[in-house]
């Protein structure tokens, strides 16, 4: 980026793009009039720049005004589910080859004789060993023989490989064999995409580490392929700026990196909108919120606690009982199958399930009209008069209210002996719990109190449970952003860049030489400090973070613990103890002073701060809003209230200031907020809708 | 005599009818609840068994001590802690429990495993009412007892403890306390664990308390009996479409570690009649003089994890509506119904296979839902010694390697996945041993040929090879070596389990039996755990040619192998059959009856075993001496 020699100026816009399956986002911020434009079109699977394209003409935008383009997309984790990716070879210590296909054993499904565990990426004809062996102390027992690299070179070539994946046993403690076998490999075999374990992740655990690696050289090609697509597609549109893409994290990294990590940009859609919650959050001046997003398919939920956002060490990618590990730093994002296209059934005895299965887009919920001859979450809402159904994204779709109504009435009601409404209001009911229970794994689980927090509910249909969801975890206050169909694309404009660096390193708190352990923190801090100057120039300060995963002498599992720098420079045995046991109370509920602890790994992050779009303020009203705003007034169904006549406000009209008790309706684009009776909402100066959630 | 009758209407006391709504909500709730505990206890366990392996249960249950939702743990132990509350609840009385009751036993007799499973639970009082119980029971790594060989009753397997309270309305008993820290090898880390149970308990009640007052007593309660009717309901269903009919199936396990090779009848007997079904273990053996025992609750669950296999495998929560259609008849002294004093150390074992043989009993009756036998052993090495680091003792929990499992009427068996007993138990990272304990681990890899063949082939076994880096002891107490997992439908036995030994760089030998108690190896010696393959389905001469080409090229089957069980002619250049001479092959064995199933394993005692030998000793074995000493000093750079 070249600043004031081209056209675009110091600052210009900055366009954030997140490809989801079914929508591509883009939201647009304009530095020189605060103007935030926004475009919403449909995904273009065949070429998903187009895509892209047509979104920034929407938002009234082109690339060349641009001076950063930040980019979310499901490539990489499409690449991976649907298989797509590329040919790819495992190389990996001699009498190890089966381990990523044996995984760690477990059947999850204890009692389904038709279980299927994992499926490697690799076929097992494809996995070569290599005698070489490194100690759990990185001590050198055999010495790797390039002589069988060698051997191999025109068997992966044979095999028409165009991927390699190399991990050898204890690499986290000395990674010389995998450099020596990388080094080799590029030299005569230029043309494989190569990866090997240590760059991704330096914790134990060969299973994930392998796992994580061969995924990252399977999904590299097509992502490769991908980014250079993007890449020329700037350049011809005469992009003078920077192309940064969004991690798991929600952290940036450009795309050299990206094009070789491709496995850390696996749901970055997800974390763009936890990092928008928490710059949400810092705006407003909320400590601590449970970001919930919804749509069709799924619900998902992220926390941000003390300023701070949750991160997770592994993800399961494709679910836990049949998924493959990522050992790789990602958002903590939990995440259940019930959406607005989830589906209304009745099981064997009797019982209502609502989902997993969804309607998904086609034939989709029976309003659609389009087929769907079953009742989902979306007919349910209809039904109870929360959407309407002349305004559903924004009129350009007509809901078919009669053909929600049969589908209901034939497949849930009329077999339970239930009113169609209680049997409408109950779907709705037990998608409310099963959100809900996603949100207590992100919270209750991790030691957290869900009732300490605010929610900043988000997606499609995110505002229009949120209420609900909120009263079932006693959430006291609820936000919902501006334009919450575009908010993960809003969260991209908001992001930093990010590195993270995990090293295994087992020691006793007691034995730590922490001369040694800043030196492997200053080499960790300096490369990434080094790195996310390199991936843009407009980097206006670096934070640095310092942890441990840690756990007591004896425990298995370890807990990862924010500790300040100071306690390392100092040797501060004690206050990293105290650090340690402080954590392990909040997550699990007690904590033990006289008990030795150790060090497993040694965690840091680098934040590159970035400069951020101001959020911007809306025109200043009265605590009543104007009668322009309220569009009109229809019967809503409420539990335990039965109909009440609802008005429904234009959110475009309100003002800051305004103050709506409930019951009400507020309409938008694509998406709609439900203020429940007892449940009062007002306005804030950026047009966050703040709803204080009464006690049911 | 265990007679549970099959209840066909169980009635419910609650007279408020369910809604169904909350109904649905409530059963959400009990799976959230349960695995809220068990990530709790997974957490903050100090020991390996309960973290890695997640060898453990958690649950609640009503006021009765009926079963409402349990954690998907440990399958075996699926009866065992209803059966302990209920226990608890005879020994006490409603009246004589409180609220802040911690109750604790790990009476084998009553959990009907081994002393290793303390299980704790807590009452769950509501408006001074007892509405349920939180329940948890997790194997501690130590309890006392030998640390190896034979025991033949349960004096010599450990600390004893009776049914008692840990905690009396909220108080600790400190001599309780003091008596299970004096009688474990390890008490900090049993302590640790204690603790963790604790939590975990207490979180199931807390968050059992917290739908009480969202949704009423009332409403939850009968919600909780409408999820059993519709467990009930839903089972009754899958077992009408079961044939009415008597069906029968025998297998045998090795011996019983005491007299080798003295094998013992495992026998089954099957009724389906209408919407109910009859597990008759009358036939089983009587209880043994090894530590192979289990008591009524091991093998009630063994009927019971195969019933819920057979019915409504992924229908939750577990609860006792689930078998409400089964009836159950054990008389005690059997194998899997064993009276005091037997001794029950490696109770896991046997019911294994008792669950297998239901299966085989009814796969006339249903082949779709059935499957071929499996390893059915958790294929373990206990192993301990002195670290040379510090001289402390350790035990390390070699193995869980998995192994194959059964084909299906559709499908080939799984590979290397956990044996029956367990669920969502994992093994253990090399790096991770590696780090931790005096050992190398040379090999975790799938045994060639080891599935059992069939038109739909078993899944492979495993074999882990592990040297020792100081003097270290070891035992395996391995099953199944000589009785290998069947086939059905004229699909091939298996590989069976197999333990091999090598010391002082000589041929490593193979042992007739699994069960070998006692071994010291010296650093530079290995043992090797093989764990058995699945049996095959269907005549392995049917299995499509593609399919066997597919094998060969991913190495699960050899091309010696391909020949004389598929009648597939390999060829080594092109890894493709030749169609014409495989077709000639197999229509000449089809009229020979081959091929030959082999359901007994024959070692014949101590042989030379050549494939561990592929396993590089040089130059690993002749720089071990030199490392030795170093690898310990320089285990922590930092240190």
């Amino acid at each position: 980026m070249a600043i004031g020699q081209h056209a675009a100026p110091a600052s210009g816009t900055r366009i954030a793009a997140d490809v989801g399956g079914t929508f591509t986002d883009v939201a647009v911020f304009d530095e020189r009039s605060g103007a935030l434009r926004l475009g919403k079109t449909l995904t273009t699977p065949q070429h998903l720049v187009d895509g892209i394209e047509s979104g920034v003409a929407r938002a009234d935008s082109v690339f060349s005004d641009a001076a950063l383009f930040l980019h979310g997309t499901t490539v990489a984790i499409n690449t991976m589910l649907e298989r797509t990716g590329a040919r790819t070879a495992l190389v990996i210590t001699a009498g190890f080859r089966d381990i990523y296909e044996i995984g760690r054993v477990n059947r999850p499904e204890a009692y389904n004789l038709y279980f299927r565990k994992h499926k490697p990426l690799v076929p097992r004809a494809l996995r070569y060993e290599v005698h070489e062996r490194v100690t759990a102390a990185g001590e050198v027992l055999k010495p790797l023989d390039e002589a069988e690299l060698e051997r191999l070179v025109p068997i992966l070539r044979r095999e028409g490989v165009e991927a390699l994946a190399i991990l050898f046993l204890h690499s986290y403690r000395n990674p010389a064999h995998e450099l020596q076998a990388k080094r080799y490999f590029a030299e005569h075999c230029p043309d494989l995409f190569i990866t090997v374990s240590h760059e991704l992740s330096q914790e134990y655990r060969e299973f994930e580490r392998a796992s994580t690696t061969a995924a990252n050289a399977y999904v590299g090609p097509r992502v490769s392929h991908y980014l250079a697509e993007i890449d020329q597609h700037l350049e011809r549109s005469g992009f003078p700026g920077t192309f940064l893409v969004v991690q798991s994290t929600g952290g940036l990294y450009d795309g050299d990196r990206a094009r070789r990590e491709c496995i850390r940009m696996l749901e970055s859609g997800p974390a763009a909108g936890v990092i928008g919650t928490q710059a949400l959050c810092a705006a407003i001046d909320l400590p601590s919120a449970i970001a919930f997003d919804m749509g069709g398919t799924t619900a998902k939920a992220g926390v941000i606690h003390h300023g701070r956002v949750l991160i997770a060490g592994t993800a399961m990618i494709g679910g836990y009982n049949e998924g493959l590990p990522i050992q790789i730093p990602m958002i903590d994002i939990q995440e259940v199958g019930t959406g607005g296209g989830s589906i209304a059934r009745l099981a064997a005895g009797g019982a209502l399930r609502v989902g997993p299965e969804s309607a998904g887009a086609a034939p989709g919920p029976a309003c659609y009209g389009l087929g769907g001859a079953e009742p989902t979450v979306t007919d349910a809402n209809l039904l109870l008069g929360r959407l309407a159904a002349d305004r559903f994204l924004g009129g350009d779709m007509g809901l078919d209210v009669s053909a929600a109504e049969t589908a209901l009435r034939d497949r849930v009601a009329s077999p339970l002996g239930l009113d169609l409404y209680r049997a409408a209001d109950g779907i709705v009911r037990i998608a409310t719990a099963s959100m809900s229970n996603v949100v207590r794994r992100v919270t209750t689980e991790r030691g957290l109190d869900a009732r300490d927090f605010a929610m900043v509910a988000y997606g499609g249909a995110g505002p229009l449970h949120a209420a609900l969801v909120a009263r079932e975890l006693r959430i006291g206050k609820l936000i919902i952003p501006n334009a919450p169909g575009h908010f993960s694309a809003f969260g991209m404009l908001l992001a930093d860049l990010r590195r993270d660096y995990v090293r295994t390193l087992f020691a006793r708190l007691e034995d730590v030489a922490f001369d040694d352990i800043e030196m492997i923190f200053r080499a960790m801090e300096e490369e990434g400090t080094r790195s996310v100057h390199e991936a843009a120039a407009n980097v206006s300060a670096v934070h640095l973070t310092r942890g441990a995963d840690m756990r007591y002498v004896g425990q298995e599992h370890a807990v990862a613990v924010d500790i300040p720098r100071e306690h390392f420079l100092n040797g501060d045995r004690a206050a990293i103890k105290k650090c340690f046991d402080e954590e392990h109370r909040v997550r699990y509920g007690f904590a033990s002073e006289t008990e030795r602890a150790e060090i497993v790994s040694l965690r840091c992050s680098i934040n590159g701060v970035m400069a951020k779009p101001q959020l911007s303020r809306i025109k200043v009203g009265g605590a009543q809003s104007s009668s322009s705003a309220l569009r009109a007034k229809r019967p809503v169904y409420f539990t335990d209230h039965g109909f009440l006549e609802t008005p429904a406000y234009d959110r475009a009209q309100l003002e800051a200031n305004n103050r709506i008790d409930g019951p009400a309706l507020i309409e938008e684009y694509a998406s709609t907020t439900v203020v429940l009776p007892g449940d009062a909402l007002t306005v804030d100066a950026y047009g966050n809708l703040i709803i204080t959630v009464g006690n049911s | 005599m265990m007679d549970t009758p099959a209840q066909p209407n169980a009635k419910a006391q609650r007279t408020t009818v369910a809604d169904p709504i909350v109904t649905e909500i409530v059963r959400n709730a009990l799976v959230g609840i349960t695995e809220e505990m068990k990530t709790n206890l997974m957490r903050t366990a100090y020991n390996m068994i309960i973290y890695e392996a997640l060898d453990f249960t958690v649950g609640l249950f009503n006021a009765a001590g009926d079963t409402v939702s349990i954690g998907l743990g440990l399958p075996m132990f699926i009866r065992g802690m209803s059966e302990t509350v209920k226990a608890k609840l005879r020994h006490f009385g409603v009246d004589g429990i409180e609220p802040g009751d911690v109750l604790l036993t790990n009476d084998a007799y009553t959990t009907g495993s081994h002393l290793n499973h303390m299980t704790f639970s807590v009452p769950i009082f509501a408006d001074g009412e007892l509405v349920g119980f939180s329940a948890c029971m997790a194997h501690w790594q130590d309890i006392g007892g030998t640390l190896g060989g034979i025991t033949t009753d349960i004096y010599a397997e450990g600390l004893q403890m009776p049914i008692v309270k840990m905690y009396r309305a909220g108080k600790l008993n400190e001599e309780l306390f003091e008596i299970i820290r004096m009688n474990v090898r390890i008490p900090d880390r049993a302590i640790g664990d204690l603790r963790a149970q604790i939590a975990a308990v207490k979180t199931g009640e807390r968050r059992f308390l917290e739908l009480i007052q969202k949704y009423g007593k009332e409403a939850v309660l009968s919600a909780i009996e409408a999820i059993m009717d519709h467990s009930e309901a839903l089972a009754r269903e899958q077992v009408r479409a079961i044939p009415d009919g008597i069906y029968e199936a025998e297998a045998f396990m090795d011996d019983d570690g005491v007299e080798q090779g003295r094998h013992i009848p495992i026998k089954v007997r099957i009724t389906v009649a209408g919407d109910e079904m009859t597990a008759d273990l009358t036939q089983v053996s009587a209880q043994v003089r090894g530590f192979y025992n289990s008591g009524m609750t091991a093998g009630v669950s063994a009927c019971q994890v195969a019933f819920k296999c057979l019915t409504a495998a992924l229908d939750l929560p577990i609860n006792d509506g689930c078998f409400r259609a089964l009836k159950i008849v054990l008389p005690a002294g059997r194998v899997v119904s064993a009276v005091r004093p037997a001794a029950m150390r490696w109770w896991m074992t046997f019911p294994m296979t008792v669950v297998d043989s239901i299966f085989k009993a009814l796969a006339p009756a249903v082949p779709a839902r059935v499957i071929a036998g499996h390893h059915a052993d958790l294929v373990i090495a206990n192993v301990h010694g002195r670290h040379p680091r510090d001289q402390q003792l350790f035990l390390y929990l070699g193995g869980l390697i998995g192994g194959g499992w059964g084909a299906k009427l559709t499908e080939d068996g799984m590979n290397a996945t956990i044996a029956i007993n367990d669920g969502d138990t994992h093994n253990g990272p090399t790096e991770q041993a590696e780090a931790k304990f005096p050992i190398l681990v040379e090999r975790y890899a799938l045994r060639e040929d080891s599935g059992g063949a069939g038109k739909h082939r078993g899944g492979l076994g495993n074999e882990q090879v592990v040297r020792a880096l100081s003097d270290i002891m070891v035992n395996t107490q391995i099953e199944r070596v000589e009785c290998r997992p069947w086939g059905l439908f004229g699909g091939l036995s298996a590989a069976g389990n197999q333990v091999v030994f090598q010391r002082n760089g000589e041929a490593p030998v193979v042992h007739a039996t699994g069960k070998v108690f006692a071994q010291h190896l010296k650093p530079g010696d290995r043992y090797m755990l093989r764990s058995g393959g699945g049996g095959g389905f269907g005549s392995p001469l049917d299995r499509k040619l593609e399919d066997i080409e597919s094998d060969v090229r991913e190495g699960y089957v050899s091309i010696a192998a391909a020949r004389e069980q598929y009648g597939a002619v390999i060829d080594p250049a092109t890894m493709r059959a030749r169609r014409t001479d495989s077709a000639a092959l197999r229509a000449r064995m089809r009229a020979a009856g081959l091929p030959r199933d082999v359901p007994f394993e024959s070692l014949g005692g101590r042989v030379p075993d050549p494939q561990i030998g592929e396993v590089a000793l040089d130059p690993i074995g002749t720089e071990l001496k030199a490392l030795m000493p170093r690898a310990f000093q320089l285990r922590c750079r930092c240190c």
